[in-house]
């Protein structure tokens, strides 16, 4: 599911876990881009940030290098960091409940402090922000798509499971002046990436997040590795830097995903992606570069996720944003581009838009699902 | 030790903690608080799979160890019990159930789950390794010894050289214990606090049975400090800040977990302190603790006859049923200590 749970780190601690990340330029404000990181699947009502956690995006300038079959970015040096650090909670009275506070820091100038859950959130001069709980915007039939892992064949239903419907997670919501982004870059285009990262002397990263479904369809099933089929990779890839890739692991990576890609291509029985003479699937170092690219001068599209790199691969100009709109059914977007390379029907998971769709204003998250059905630990045993 | 040993003054490793970001012990507990609601909305919504069941048992299970919750430890047996029902093909099932049979100490059933879960095809370390913490917990400490150093050598990670440096801090190999503890811990890569707490805990418990107060307390106040509310170490914790004198101390720490815990073992304790300077409050504190032991007795005989019978020996004063209980506890468990309660009690008895 997106990147809900991707990698043991991620399972062992939600809170450092990014379920999803969705940039856009803001319907409303032009020249306004949106980013949206979420952490923490199916969080609680009494979920918090972590107070030893940077919560960050790094956005990067980057330009088609090369399009058709081999198209790719180049990346620029330059880079841009919007980070949020929250504080440890507390009560702002007495015997009150606790109220977490945070900040968020950019590297361009501005700085804003917020407080956790308040919808007005915190705004300065080109950048305001809303952390808290939120529901999760993100909708797929991840348990079919295990299931067509498992049997090697489509089996999304006509009407899908939606397994993240009504589920809350943690948001972190930035508007950033666009125009400060890329006064130095060489045109419109930025990759963006969020991370958790530690605190302190050394910032490790925890996790990253570029584009969906990268780590959990294409990193985790084993089987067609024609390498290794032993090695769990997702917490290393979580680890290594999406717009410079360490070497020690790029071979393991790139030879996961041929052998998924591959995968996904042969499921409707014709081979749209024929691999190179030595194994490599077109698509592997275009996912590789693992960051999602968005045009910050095209306005507001709701249907733009991955347009940019179809376009690239057919060899025209990109007409939309690109990034990734709220609303957009990415995933069936995905599924097609692998399956069929988006020259056949659309490869539909059943769920084609969320119960209820996000806003198309800040804080853009609906409010949290105020009463997820519960079941109840039994009371404490009171002594006889 | 007397009363008017001072207490120690510096705790070296909470200080070095301090360099490491964690987050903060109240959040993790509200997120693990907020990780289990969550689960919960999903399992009452019928989306949650098999293997999201197991951790949410495995959740709710670790709530129990930390809070002192004995109410949890019985949902997640009840709830691996119902998931081996339904999805009785599902190793993994089988493997939760005989953890949750472990901690209520019925350690046959336990290996028999494991056997089921090998045959369905488990992984054999998954396997092994609940193997040898049930081997740990009978007293089969040469097998357990065997299975850990291999785990260690293999690849010694947080995991691995923790569970071996509990091992040897219950044969009371210290030396040993303290250089795999001191390694784990440069092991742990996460921001999460519990992990250290639990491992910290384990440390200063060793240096308790050892006797060596001013470790244990240095360890069991890091474990604390890093994980508020975690009752296991705020109760050790307490009994050695009584031994230093600070009787005032331990007992706010006490009244606080004997009221929010359904472990009787912090009312016991709270009583034996009591005892010397208001006998009243102590017989209240006795009485609530002996009802509570005759209650988990009669569910789980096998886990509670150790601590019941610690508790008749002491402010309990009833040795020949301590003697019936330690005498039930050695048949399960033949560690040091079980062999020890026995002897005491025995003596007692005559």
């Amino acid at each position: 599911m997106s990147d809900h749970g991707s990698g043991p780190r991620a399972f062992a601690d939600p809170v450092v876990d990014i379920t999803d990340m969705y940039v856009f330029p803001s319907p409303q404000r032009p020249g306004t881009l949106v980013l949206v990181m979420n952490v923490f699947p199916s969080a609680g009502p009494t979920a918090f940030f972590s107070d030893a956690v940077d919560y960050r995006f790094r956005l990067r300038p980057v330009q088609i290098e090369s399009s058709g079959p081999a198209a790719a970015f180049v990346v620029g040096d330059t880079e841009h960091r919007v980070t949020c650090r929250f504080a440890t909670p507390a009560a702002t009275k007495s015997g009150g409940p606790l109220a977490q506070k945070g900040t968020c820091t950019t590297s361009y100038g501005p700085s804003v402090s917020f407080l956790v859950n308040d919808a007005a959130g915190g705004e300065t001069k080109g950048l305001k922000v809303f952390a808290g709980r939120r529901m999760d915007p993100f909708f797929f039939d991840g348990p079919r798509a295990g299931k067509t892992i498992a049997t090697g064949k489509l089996s999304f239903e006509a009407v899908g499971l939606a397994t993240t419907a009504h589920q809350n997670i943690l948001s972190v919501i930035v508007e950033v002046d666009a125009a400060s982004l890329t006064a130095q870059a060489q045109g419109p285009l930025l990759g963006v990436v969020s991370e958790t990262v530690t605190q302190g002397g050394i910032s490790a990263r925890l996790e990253r997040f570029g584009r969906p479904e990268i780590k959990n369809l294409l990193l985790m099933p084993m089987n067609h590795d024609t390498v290794n089929r032993a090695i769990e990779l997702r917490d290393l890839y979580n680890q290594d830097d999406a717009f410079n890739l360490g070497k020690a692991y790029a071979g393991a990576y790139r030879s996961r995903l041929n052998g998924n890609l591959a995968f996904w291509d042969g499921l409707d029985g014709k081979t749209d992606w024929p691999l190179a003479a030595n194994g490599t699937h077109p698509l592997t170092e275009l996912l590789l570069a693992d960051f999602m690219v968005v045009d910050v001068s095209k306005p507001f599209s709701e249907a733009s996720t991955l347009e940019i790199e179809q376009a690239m691969l057919k060899g025209t100009p990109h007409q939309t944003c690109g990034g990734r709109p709220l609303n957009d059914d990415c995933m069936e977007t995905f599924l097609t581009l692998l399956v069929n390379a988006s020259k056949g029907p659309r490869i539909s998971d059943g769920v084609d838009a969320a119960p209820t769709p996000a806003a198309d204003s800040f804080p853009y998250l609906l409010p949290p699902e105020p009463n997820p059905p519960q079941v109840t630990l039994p009371p404490l045993n009171p002594a006889k | 030790m007397t009363a008017t040993e001072k207490m120690p003054l510096s705790q070296p490793r909470a200080a070095a903690d301090a360099r490491a970001a964690k987050t903060s012990g109240v959040v993790a507990l509200l997120n693990l608080e907020a990780q289990i609601d969550g689960q919960e909305a999903r399992l009452a919504g019928g989306s949650l799979s098999a293997p999201e069941q197991n951790a949410l048992i495995e959740l709710v299970a670790l709530r129990g160890h930390i809070l002192g919750r004995i109410a949890d430890y019985e949902w997640a047996a009840e709830r691996a019990d119902e998931l081996c029902r339904s999805c009785a093909e599902d190793p993994l099932a089988w493997v939760t159930r005989a953890r949750a049979r472990a901690r209520f100490h019925r350690f046959d059933q336990a290996l028999a789950d494991l056997e089921e879960a090998r045959r369905l095809g488990a992984d054999p370390c998954v396997i092994n390794a609940e193997r040898a913490e049930i081997l740990q917990a009978t007293g089969e400490y040469e097998e357990a010894l065997v299975h850990f150093r291999e785990s260690a050598e293999r690849r010694a990670d947080f995991a691995t050289l923790g569970a071996l440096a509990t091992l040897y801090a219950e044969r009371g190999e210290v030396t040993a214990a303290e250089q795999c503890f001191e390694a784990s811990r440069s092991q742990y890569r996460g921001v999460s606090p519990i992990p250290l707490a639990l491992l910290d805990f384990q440390r200063g418990h060793m240096w308790m049975v050892q006797g060596d107060m001013s470790r244990a307390h240095a360890w069991l106040k890091a474990a604390h400090d890093s994980l508020p509310g975690y009752a296991p170490a705020g109760g050790h914790l307490a009994e050695v800040e009584a031994k230093f004198g600070e009787r005032d101390v331990a007992i706010d720490r006490l009244r606080t977990l004997a009221a929010s815990s359904d472990d009787p073992d912090y009312a016991a304790t709270l009583a034996r302190i009591l005892v010397e300077e208001d006998e009243e409050a102590a017989r209240g504190w006795r009485a609530k603790a002996a009802a509570r032991y005759d209650d988990l007795i009669e569910r789980h005989p096998e886990a509670f006859s150790d601590h019941a019978a610690a508790f008749l020996l002491d402010v309990g004063e009833d040795p020949h049923r301590a003697l019936a209980f330690a005498r039930a506890n050695l048949e399960v468990r033949k560690t040091p200590r079980a062999y020890d309660l026995v002897r005491r009690a025995e003596r007692a008895a005559k």
